[in-house]
Protein backbone atom coordinates (compact mmCIF):
# COMPACT_ATOMS: atom_id res chain seq x y z
CA UNK A 1 0.00 0.00 0.00
CA UNK A 2 2.88 2.32 0.83
CA UNK A 3 4.48 1.55 -2.53
CA UNK A 4 1.16 2.16 -4.28
CA UNK A 5 0.67 5.55 -2.63
CA UNK A 6 4.22 6.75 -3.24
CA UNK A 7 4.14 5.63 -6.85
CA UNK A 8 0.69 7.06 -7.47
CA UNK A 9 1.75 10.43 -6.08
CA UNK A 10 4.93 10.63 -8.13
CA UNK A 11 3.50 9.17 -11.33
CA UNK A 12 0.56 11.59 -11.09
CA UNK A 13 3.01 14.48 -10.78
CA UNK A 14 4.93 13.22 -13.81
CA UNK A 15 1.73 12.87 -15.79
CA UNK A 16 0.62 16.42 -14.92
CA UNK A 17 4.06 17.71 -15.89
CA UNK A 18 3.59 16.00 -19.26
CA UNK A 19 0.35 18.03 -19.85
CA UNK A 20 -0.96 15.65 -22.57
CA UNK A 21 -3.78 14.31 -20.44
CA UNK A 22 -4.71 17.74 -19.13
CA UNK A 23 -5.32 18.72 -22.74
CA UNK A 24 -6.92 15.53 -24.06
CA UNK A 25 -8.84 14.37 -21.00
CA UNK A 26 -9.77 17.65 -19.27
CA UNK A 27 -9.77 20.48 -21.83
CA UNK A 28 -10.97 18.61 -24.93
CA UNK A 29 -14.22 17.22 -23.47
CA UNK A 30 -14.92 20.57 -21.82
CA UNK A 31 -14.56 22.28 -25.21
CA UNK A 32 -16.99 19.80 -26.79
CA UNK A 33 -19.52 20.33 -23.99
CA UNK A 34 -19.32 24.10 -24.20
CA UNK A 35 -19.67 23.95 -27.97
CA UNK A 36 -22.75 21.74 -27.77
CA UNK A 37 -24.11 23.93 -25.00
CA UNK A 38 -23.68 27.12 -26.98
CA UNK A 39 -25.08 25.59 -30.18
CA UNK A 40 -28.02 23.59 -28.80
CA UNK A 41 -28.17 24.83 -25.23
CA UNK A 42 -31.46 24.17 -23.56
CA UNK A 43 -33.39 23.17 -26.66
CA UNK A 44 -35.13 19.78 -26.47
CA UNK A 45 -33.31 16.78 -27.97
CA UNK A 46 -36.10 16.41 -30.54
CA UNK A 47 -39.70 17.62 -31.04
CA UNK A 48 -41.58 16.86 -27.86
CA UNK A 49 -38.63 15.31 -26.00
CA UNK A 50 -38.70 15.58 -22.22
CA UNK A 51 -34.98 16.36 -22.02
CA UNK A 52 -32.55 18.74 -23.68
CA UNK A 53 -30.05 18.00 -26.41
CA UNK A 54 -27.19 18.60 -24.01
CA UNK A 55 -28.66 16.19 -21.47
CA UNK A 56 -28.89 13.59 -24.20
CA UNK A 57 -25.22 14.16 -25.11
CA UNK A 58 -23.84 14.40 -21.59
CA UNK A 59 -23.16 10.67 -21.21
CA UNK A 60 -21.33 10.60 -24.52
CA UNK A 61 -19.18 13.65 -23.85
CA UNK A 62 -18.26 12.33 -20.41
CA UNK A 63 -16.55 9.32 -22.02
CA UNK A 64 -14.02 11.41 -23.97
CA UNK A 65 -11.72 11.51 -20.94
CA UNK A 66 -12.06 7.75 -20.42
CA UNK A 67 -11.22 7.24 -24.05
CA UNK A 68 -8.23 9.57 -24.02
CA UNK A 69 -6.78 8.01 -20.88
CA UNK A 70 -7.67 4.42 -21.56
CA UNK A 71 -6.97 4.08 -25.23
CA UNK A 72 -4.25 6.72 -25.65
CA UNK A 73 -2.57 7.47 -22.30
CA UNK A 74 -2.46 4.00 -20.80
CA UNK A 75 -1.03 2.01 -23.72
CA UNK A 76 1.49 4.74 -24.51
CA UNK A 77 2.82 5.03 -20.96
CA UNK A 78 3.15 1.26 -20.62
CA UNK A 79 4.99 0.80 -23.90
CA UNK A 80 7.09 3.91 -23.27
CA UNK A 81 8.21 2.61 -19.86
CA UNK A 82 9.03 -0.72 -21.43
CA UNK A 83 10.92 0.93 -24.28
CA UNK A 84 12.91 3.17 -21.93
CA UNK A 85 13.71 0.07 -19.82
CA UNK A 86 12.07 1.61 -16.79
CA UNK A 87 10.11 -1.63 -16.42
CA UNK A 88 13.39 -3.52 -16.56
CA UNK A 89 14.63 -1.54 -13.58
CA UNK A 90 11.38 -2.33 -11.76
CA UNK A 91 11.92 -5.99 -12.61
CA UNK A 92 14.93 -6.10 -10.28
CA UNK A 93 12.88 -4.73 -7.37
CA UNK A 94 10.15 -6.50 -5.37
CA UNK A 95 7.32 -4.63 -7.14
CA UNK A 96 4.63 -6.68 -8.90
CA UNK A 97 3.44 -5.96 -12.46
CA UNK A 98 -0.09 -5.72 -11.08
CA UNK A 99 0.86 -2.80 -8.84
CA UNK A 100 2.56 -0.93 -11.69
CA UNK A 101 -0.51 -1.36 -13.87
CA UNK A 102 -2.87 -0.45 -11.03
CA UNK A 103 -1.02 2.83 -10.43
CA UNK A 104 -1.41 3.85 -14.07
CA UNK A 105 -5.06 2.76 -14.20
CA UNK A 106 -5.70 4.81 -11.08
CA UNK A 107 -4.13 7.92 -12.64
CA UNK A 108 -6.34 7.75 -15.71
CA UNK A 109 -9.38 7.04 -13.53
CA UNK A 110 -8.60 10.24 -11.61
CA UNK A 111 -8.47 12.22 -14.87
CA UNK A 112 -11.77 10.67 -16.00
CA UNK A 113 -13.55 11.46 -12.73
CA UNK A 114 -12.14 14.99 -12.62
CA UNK A 115 -13.38 15.51 -16.16
CA UNK A 116 -16.83 14.13 -15.27
CA UNK A 117 -17.16 16.48 -12.30
CA UNK A 118 -15.99 19.47 -14.31
CA UNK A 119 -18.35 18.70 -17.20
CA UNK A 120 -21.33 18.31 -14.91
CA UNK A 121 -20.51 21.47 -12.98
CA UNK A 122 -20.11 23.58 -16.12
CA UNK A 123 -23.17 22.00 -17.78
CA UNK A 124 -25.35 22.55 -14.71
CA UNK A 125 -24.11 26.06 -14.06
CA UNK A 126 -24.26 27.46 -17.58
CA UNK A 127 -26.59 25.27 -19.62
CA UNK A 128 -29.20 24.06 -17.14
CA UNK A 129 -27.97 20.45 -17.38
CA UNK A 130 -29.30 17.92 -14.90
CA UNK A 131 -29.19 14.17 -14.64
CA UNK A 132 -32.70 12.74 -15.05
CA UNK A 133 -31.83 9.17 -14.17
CA UNK A 134 -30.07 7.98 -11.04
CA UNK A 135 -26.50 8.97 -10.21
CA UNK A 136 -25.90 5.46 -8.94
CA UNK A 137 -26.80 3.93 -12.27
CA UNK A 138 -24.85 6.57 -14.16
CA UNK A 139 -21.69 6.06 -12.08
CA UNK A 140 -22.06 2.28 -12.33
CA UNK A 141 -22.17 2.61 -16.10
CA UNK A 142 -19.30 5.08 -16.04
CA UNK A 143 -17.07 2.65 -14.15
CA UNK A 144 -18.02 -0.17 -16.47
CA UNK A 145 -17.05 1.90 -19.51
CA UNK A 146 -13.83 2.84 -17.74
CA UNK A 147 -13.08 -0.77 -16.95
CA UNK A 148 -13.53 -1.93 -20.51
CA UNK A 149 -11.70 0.99 -22.14
CA UNK A 150 -8.80 0.74 -19.69
CA UNK A 151 -8.48 -2.98 -20.20
CA UNK A 152 -8.29 -2.41 -23.97
CA UNK A 153 -5.52 0.10 -23.29
CA UNK A 154 -3.61 -2.23 -20.98
CA UNK A 155 -3.86 -4.95 -23.57
CA UNK A 156 -2.52 -2.71 -26.34
CA UNK A 157 0.31 -1.49 -24.11
CA UNK A 158 1.02 -5.06 -23.09
CA UNK A 159 1.13 -6.73 -26.49
CA UNK A 160 2.44 -3.95 -28.77
CA UNK A 161 6.06 -4.81 -29.61
CA UNK A 162 7.24 -1.19 -29.41
CA UNK A 163 6.17 2.37 -28.72
CA UNK A 164 5.62 3.19 -32.36
CA UNK A 165 3.23 0.31 -32.94
CA UNK A 166 1.49 1.04 -29.64
CA UNK A 167 0.99 4.60 -30.89
CA UNK A 168 -0.44 3.39 -34.19
CA UNK A 169 -2.83 0.92 -32.55
CA UNK A 170 -3.85 3.55 -30.01
CA UNK A 171 -4.63 6.07 -32.74
CA UNK A 172 -6.46 3.44 -34.79
CA UNK A 173 -8.69 2.78 -31.79
CA UNK A 174 -8.93 6.29 -30.39
CA UNK A 175 -9.91 8.45 -33.33
CA UNK A 176 -12.60 6.21 -34.91
CA UNK A 177 -14.09 5.58 -31.48
CA UNK A 178 -14.04 9.23 -30.58
CA UNK A 179 -15.69 10.29 -33.83
CA UNK A 180 -18.04 7.38 -34.52
CA UNK A 181 -19.19 6.30 -31.09
CA UNK A 182 -21.11 9.47 -30.39
CA UNK A 183 -18.57 10.88 -27.95
CA UNK A 184 -18.06 13.98 -30.08
CA UNK A 185 -20.46 13.74 -33.03
CA UNK A 186 -23.88 12.95 -31.54
CA UNK A 187 -25.07 9.44 -32.46
CA UNK A 188 -28.55 10.77 -33.14
CA UNK A 189 -27.26 12.98 -35.93
CA UNK A 190 -25.55 10.16 -37.82
CA UNK A 191 -27.15 8.56 -40.90
CA UNK A 192 -28.54 5.04 -40.32
CA UNK A 193 -25.65 3.33 -42.13
CA UNK A 194 -23.06 5.05 -39.95
CA UNK A 195 -25.06 4.23 -36.83
CA UNK A 196 -24.80 0.55 -37.72
CA UNK A 197 -21.00 0.78 -37.98
CA UNK A 198 -20.94 2.76 -34.79
CA UNK A 199 -22.94 0.06 -33.00
CA UNK A 200 -20.01 -2.32 -33.43
CA UNK A 201 -17.69 -0.13 -31.37
CA UNK A 202 -17.54 -1.02 -27.69
CA UNK A 203 -17.58 2.64 -26.71
CA UNK A 204 -20.93 3.10 -28.50
CA UNK A 205 -22.37 0.38 -26.29
CA UNK A 206 -20.95 2.14 -23.25
CA UNK A 207 -22.40 5.46 -24.29
CA UNK A 208 -25.84 3.89 -24.74
CA UNK A 209 -25.56 2.66 -21.19
CA UNK A 210 -24.67 6.10 -19.88
CA UNK A 211 -27.36 7.78 -21.94
CA UNK A 212 -30.01 5.47 -20.55
CA UNK A 213 -28.82 6.19 -17.03
CA UNK A 214 -28.62 9.95 -17.63
CA UNK A 215 -32.09 10.14 -19.11
CA UNK A 216 -33.66 7.65 -16.73
CA UNK A 217 -34.60 5.12 -19.43
CA UNK A 218 -35.71 1.67 -18.25
CA UNK A 219 -32.94 -0.83 -17.63
CA UNK A 220 -34.16 -3.42 -20.14
CA UNK A 221 -32.55 -1.58 -23.04
CA UNK A 222 -29.14 -1.69 -21.46
CA UNK A 223 -28.63 -5.40 -20.90
CA UNK A 224 -26.77 -5.92 -24.19
CA UNK A 225 -24.32 -3.04 -23.61
CA UNK A 226 -23.63 -4.27 -20.07
CA UNK A 227 -22.84 -7.77 -21.28
CA UNK A 228 -20.68 -6.52 -24.17
CA UNK A 229 -18.69 -4.16 -21.95
CA UNK A 230 -18.13 -6.64 -19.14
CA UNK A 231 -17.08 -9.43 -21.50
CA UNK A 232 -14.65 -7.12 -23.27
CA UNK A 233 -13.14 -5.94 -19.99
CA UNK A 234 -12.60 -9.50 -18.79
CA UNK A 235 -11.06 -10.68 -22.06
CA UNK A 236 -8.66 -7.73 -22.44
CA UNK A 237 -7.60 -7.68 -18.79
CA UNK A 238 -6.88 -11.40 -18.99
CA UNK A 239 -4.75 -10.95 -22.10
CA UNK A 240 -2.84 -7.98 -20.66
CA UNK A 241 -1.91 -9.77 -17.44
CA UNK A 242 -1.11 -13.04 -19.22
CA UNK A 243 1.18 -11.35 -21.76
CA UNK A 244 2.78 -8.73 -19.52
CA UNK A 245 6.43 -8.26 -20.48
CA UNK A 246 9.03 -6.29 -18.56
CA UNK A 247 11.22 -5.79 -21.58
CA UNK B 1 32.40 -19.72 3.14
CA UNK B 2 28.70 -19.39 2.42
CA UNK B 3 27.94 -18.84 -1.28
CA UNK B 4 25.67 -15.91 -2.02
CA UNK B 5 25.85 -16.20 -5.81
CA UNK B 6 26.03 -19.53 -7.61
CA UNK B 7 26.01 -19.69 -11.39
CA UNK B 8 26.20 -23.19 -12.87
CA UNK B 9 26.80 -23.99 -16.54
CA UNK B 10 25.02 -20.87 -17.76
CA UNK B 11 24.66 -20.55 -21.54
CA UNK B 12 22.83 -18.01 -23.63
CA UNK B 13 22.79 -17.49 -27.41
CA UNK B 14 21.15 -14.85 -29.56
CA UNK B 15 20.10 -16.80 -32.62
CA UNK B 16 23.19 -18.70 -33.67
CA UNK B 17 25.57 -16.38 -31.86
CA UNK B 18 26.63 -17.62 -28.43
CA UNK B 19 26.86 -14.71 -25.97
CA UNK B 20 27.75 -16.74 -22.87
CA UNK B 21 28.91 -20.34 -22.96
CA UNK B 22 28.98 -22.67 -19.96
CA UNK B 23 29.72 -20.03 -17.32
CA UNK B 24 30.10 -21.32 -13.78
CA UNK B 25 31.14 -19.26 -10.79
CA UNK B 26 30.42 -18.77 -7.13
CA UNK B 27 30.75 -15.69 -4.97
CA UNK B 28 30.95 -15.90 -1.19
CA UNK B 29 29.37 -13.61 1.37
CA UNK B 30 31.30 -10.41 1.85
CA UNK B 31 33.31 -11.00 -1.29
CA UNK B 32 33.81 -8.49 -4.11
CA UNK B 33 33.80 -10.29 -7.42
CA UNK B 34 34.77 -8.72 -10.74
CA UNK B 35 33.54 -9.98 -14.10
CA UNK B 36 35.97 -8.69 -16.70
CA UNK B 37 36.16 -8.76 -20.45
CA UNK B 38 36.20 -6.58 -23.53
CA UNK B 39 33.03 -4.96 -24.88
CA UNK B 40 30.93 -7.76 -26.36
CA UNK B 41 32.64 -10.47 -24.28
CA UNK B 42 29.29 -11.35 -22.68
CA UNK B 43 29.47 -9.54 -19.34
CA UNK B 44 26.11 -7.81 -19.59
CA UNK B 45 24.38 -10.95 -20.86
CA UNK B 46 25.89 -12.89 -17.96
CA UNK B 47 24.63 -10.30 -15.44
CA UNK B 48 21.17 -10.17 -17.03
CA UNK B 49 20.86 -13.95 -16.97
CA UNK B 50 22.07 -13.97 -13.36
CA UNK B 51 19.38 -11.42 -12.43
CA UNK B 52 16.70 -13.20 -14.43
CA UNK B 53 15.93 -10.21 -16.65
CA UNK B 54 17.03 -12.49 -19.47
CA UNK B 55 16.17 -16.15 -19.66
CA UNK B 56 19.23 -18.35 -19.99
CA UNK B 57 19.12 -21.17 -22.55
CA UNK B 58 20.55 -23.58 -19.99
CA UNK B 59 22.21 -23.65 -16.62
CA UNK B 60 21.05 -22.48 -13.21
CA UNK B 61 21.44 -19.39 -11.04
CA UNK B 62 20.94 -19.06 -7.29
CA UNK B 63 21.36 -15.80 -5.44
CA UNK B 64 21.03 -16.06 -1.65
CA UNK B 65 19.75 -19.55 -2.40
CA UNK B 66 16.85 -18.17 -4.44
CA UNK B 67 15.94 -18.54 -8.11
CA UNK B 68 15.88 -14.98 -9.55
CA UNK B 69 13.04 -15.75 -11.97
CA UNK B 70 10.80 -17.92 -9.82
CA UNK B 71 11.41 -16.07 -6.54
CA UNK B 72 11.87 -12.58 -7.94
CA UNK B 73 9.90 -10.66 -5.33
CA UNK B 74 11.56 -12.28 -2.32
CA UNK B 75 15.03 -12.06 -3.81
CA UNK B 76 14.97 -8.41 -4.84
CA UNK B 77 14.05 -7.26 -1.33
CA UNK B 78 17.67 -8.17 -0.57
CA UNK B 79 19.50 -7.43 -3.82
CA UNK B 80 20.40 -4.06 -5.32
CA UNK B 81 21.15 -3.55 -8.99
CA UNK B 82 22.80 -0.80 -10.98
CA UNK B 83 22.49 -1.33 -14.71
CA UNK B 84 25.09 -0.08 -17.14
CA UNK B 85 22.70 2.56 -18.45
CA UNK B 86 20.42 4.68 -16.32
CA UNK B 87 16.72 4.21 -17.02
CA UNK B 88 14.26 6.72 -15.58
CA UNK B 89 10.97 8.44 -16.30
CA UNK B 90 10.90 11.72 -18.25
CA UNK B 91 10.98 14.80 -16.04
CA UNK B 92 11.39 12.81 -12.80
CA UNK B 93 13.43 14.53 -10.09
CA UNK B 94 16.14 13.01 -7.91
CA UNK B 95 13.90 13.13 -4.87
CA UNK B 96 10.94 11.52 -6.64
CA UNK B 97 13.09 8.73 -8.02
CA UNK B 98 14.52 8.03 -4.57
CA UNK B 99 11.14 8.16 -2.89
CA UNK B 100 9.53 5.82 -5.44
CA UNK B 101 12.43 3.39 -5.22
CA UNK B 102 12.42 3.39 -1.41
CA UNK B 103 8.69 2.72 -1.31
CA UNK B 104 9.19 -0.59 -3.11
CA UNK B 105 11.15 -2.11 -0.22
CA UNK B 106 10.05 -3.14 3.24
CA UNK B 107 13.10 -1.63 4.94
CA UNK B 108 14.88 0.89 2.81
CA UNK B 109 17.90 2.94 3.78
CA UNK B 110 17.71 6.69 4.48
CA UNK B 111 17.67 8.27 1.04
CA UNK B 112 18.89 11.72 2.11
CA UNK B 113 21.88 10.28 3.98
CA UNK B 114 22.93 8.17 1.00
CA UNK B 115 22.55 11.09 -1.39
CA UNK B 116 24.73 13.18 0.91
CA UNK B 117 27.30 10.40 1.16
CA UNK B 118 27.54 10.32 -2.64
CA UNK B 119 27.83 14.07 -3.02
CA UNK B 120 24.28 14.67 -4.24
CA UNK B 121 22.92 16.86 -1.44
CA UNK B 122 21.14 19.89 -2.80
CA UNK B 123 20.29 18.08 -6.04
CA UNK B 124 16.99 16.64 -4.73
CA UNK B 125 14.75 18.93 -6.78
CA UNK B 126 16.76 18.61 -9.97
CA UNK B 127 15.39 16.55 -12.87
CA UNK B 128 17.49 13.40 -13.24
CA UNK B 129 17.89 14.18 -16.94
CA UNK B 130 19.72 17.42 -16.08
CA UNK B 131 22.34 15.76 -13.88
CA UNK B 132 25.85 15.38 -15.26
CA UNK B 133 26.97 11.90 -16.29
CA UNK B 134 28.94 11.45 -13.09
CA UNK B 135 26.11 12.67 -10.86
CA UNK B 136 23.66 10.35 -12.56
CA UNK B 137 26.06 7.45 -12.17
CA UNK B 138 26.34 8.17 -8.44
CA UNK B 139 22.56 8.50 -8.15
CA UNK B 140 22.06 5.03 -9.61
CA UNK B 141 24.62 3.60 -7.20
CA UNK B 142 22.54 5.20 -4.43
CA UNK B 143 19.39 3.56 -5.83
CA UNK B 144 21.15 0.17 -5.86
CA UNK B 145 22.08 0.64 -2.19
CA UNK B 146 18.64 1.91 -1.04
CA UNK B 147 17.24 -1.59 -0.29
CA UNK B 148 20.09 -2.16 2.24
CA UNK B 149 21.08 -5.06 0.03
CA UNK B 150 22.98 -8.18 1.01
CA UNK B 151 24.17 -8.49 -2.58
CA UNK B 152 24.68 -5.67 -5.04
CA UNK B 153 25.24 -5.93 -8.79
CA UNK B 154 27.10 -2.99 -10.29
CA UNK B 155 27.52 -2.96 -14.06
CA UNK B 156 30.35 -0.57 -14.93
CA UNK B 157 30.47 0.88 -11.48
CA UNK B 158 32.41 4.11 -11.93
CA UNK B 159 32.33 4.80 -15.67
CA UNK B 160 32.08 8.56 -16.06
CA UNK B 161 33.20 9.44 -12.54
CA UNK B 162 36.15 11.72 -11.80
CA UNK B 163 39.14 10.48 -9.80
CA UNK B 164 37.93 11.83 -6.47
CA UNK B 165 34.42 10.46 -6.85
CA UNK B 166 35.77 7.03 -7.79
CA UNK B 167 37.88 6.93 -4.64
CA UNK B 168 34.84 7.94 -2.61
CA UNK B 169 32.73 5.15 -4.12
CA UNK B 170 35.48 2.57 -3.53
CA UNK B 171 35.85 3.62 0.07
CA UNK B 172 32.14 3.42 0.71
CA UNK B 173 31.86 -0.03 -0.88
CA UNK B 174 34.84 -1.24 1.13
CA UNK B 175 32.99 -0.18 4.27
CA UNK B 176 29.84 -2.08 3.23
CA UNK B 177 31.94 -5.10 2.32
CA UNK B 178 33.35 -5.10 5.83
CA UNK B 179 29.76 -5.30 7.06
CA UNK B 180 29.18 -8.38 4.89
CA UNK B 181 27.89 -6.94 1.60
CA UNK B 182 28.59 -9.13 -1.43
CA UNK B 183 29.47 -7.18 -4.57
CA UNK B 184 29.33 -8.42 -8.14
CA UNK B 185 30.74 -5.84 -10.51
CA UNK B 186 32.00 -5.30 -14.01
CA UNK B 187 34.62 -2.71 -14.79
CA UNK B 188 37.01 -1.68 -17.50
CA UNK B 189 39.38 -0.05 -15.02
CA UNK B 190 42.04 -2.37 -13.68
CA UNK B 191 43.02 0.02 -10.90
CA UNK B 192 39.44 -0.20 -9.69
CA UNK B 193 39.42 -3.98 -9.93
CA UNK B 194 42.68 -4.12 -8.00
CA UNK B 195 41.39 -1.75 -5.34
CA UNK B 196 38.07 -3.52 -4.82
CA UNK B 197 37.99 -7.11 -6.01
CA UNK B 198 38.92 -10.24 -4.13
CA UNK B 199 38.47 -12.46 -7.16
CA UNK B 200 37.90 -11.94 -10.86
CA UNK B 201 36.69 -13.93 -13.82
CA UNK B 202 37.75 -12.95 -17.33
CA UNK B 203 35.40 -13.58 -20.24
CA UNK B 204 36.42 -13.81 -23.86
CA UNK B 205 33.85 -14.48 -26.56
CA UNK B 206 31.40 -15.60 -23.88
CA UNK B 207 33.74 -18.19 -22.37
CA UNK B 208 35.56 -17.87 -19.08
CA UNK B 209 39.27 -17.90 -19.81
CA UNK B 210 40.52 -17.28 -16.29
CA UNK B 211 39.12 -17.20 -12.77
CA UNK B 212 41.10 -16.51 -9.65
CA UNK B 213 42.18 -14.01 -7.04
CA UNK B 214 43.68 -10.72 -8.15
CA UNK B 215 47.15 -11.98 -7.12
CA UNK B 216 46.69 -15.20 -9.11
CA UNK B 217 45.57 -13.16 -12.11
CA UNK B 218 48.62 -10.92 -11.95
CA UNK B 219 50.86 -13.97 -11.65
CA UNK B 220 49.24 -15.62 -14.68
CA UNK B 221 50.13 -12.67 -16.89
CA UNK B 222 53.41 -11.74 -18.53
CA UNK B 223 53.99 -8.30 -17.07
CA UNK B 224 53.52 -8.05 -13.38
CA UNK B 225 50.54 -5.72 -13.41
CA UNK B 226 46.85 -6.63 -13.44
CA UNK B 227 46.34 -4.72 -16.65
CA UNK B 228 49.09 -6.70 -18.42
CA UNK B 229 47.56 -9.93 -17.17
CA UNK B 230 44.04 -8.85 -18.17
CA UNK B 231 45.05 -7.85 -21.68
CA UNK B 232 47.06 -11.02 -22.13
CA UNK B 233 44.39 -13.36 -20.74
CA UNK B 234 41.47 -11.70 -22.48
CA UNK B 235 43.37 -11.75 -25.77
CA UNK B 236 43.00 -8.00 -26.12
CA UNK B 237 46.73 -7.46 -26.32
CA UNK B 238 47.92 -7.02 -29.88
CA UNK B 239 44.52 -6.32 -31.37
CA UNK B 240 44.96 -2.93 -29.79
CA UNK B 241 48.07 -1.94 -31.71
CA UNK B 242 46.63 -3.11 -35.00
CA UNK B 243 43.49 -1.04 -34.71
CA UNK B 244 45.44 1.98 -33.60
Amino acid sequence: MRAFKAMLKNEMKLSLRGMDMVIFAICAPLAVLVLLGVLYGGSPAFEGAGYTFLEQSFGAVSTIAICAGGVMGLPLVISDYRHKKILKRFQVTPVSPGLLLAVQVCIYAIYALASLLLLYAVGALFFGLRLRGSWGQFLGGYFLVMLSMFSIGMMVGGVAPNTKIAGIIASALYFPMLILSGATLPYEMMPRALQRVSDLLPLTQGIKLLKAAALGDPASDVLVPIIVMAALALACAGVSVRFFRWE
Amino acid sequence: MENTIEIRHLSKSYGDVPAVSDLSLTVGRGEVFGLLGANGAGKSTAIECALGTRKADSGSVRILGLDPRAQRKTLFERVGVQFQEAHFQDKITVEELCETTRSLYREAADGAALLARFGLSGKEKRPVSELSGGQRQRLFIVLALLPRPEVVFLDELTTGLDAKARRGVWKYLAGLKAEGLTVFLTSHFMDEVEALCDRVCILKGGRQVFCGTVAQTVAAGPGGTLEDAYLWLSGEEGTDDESL
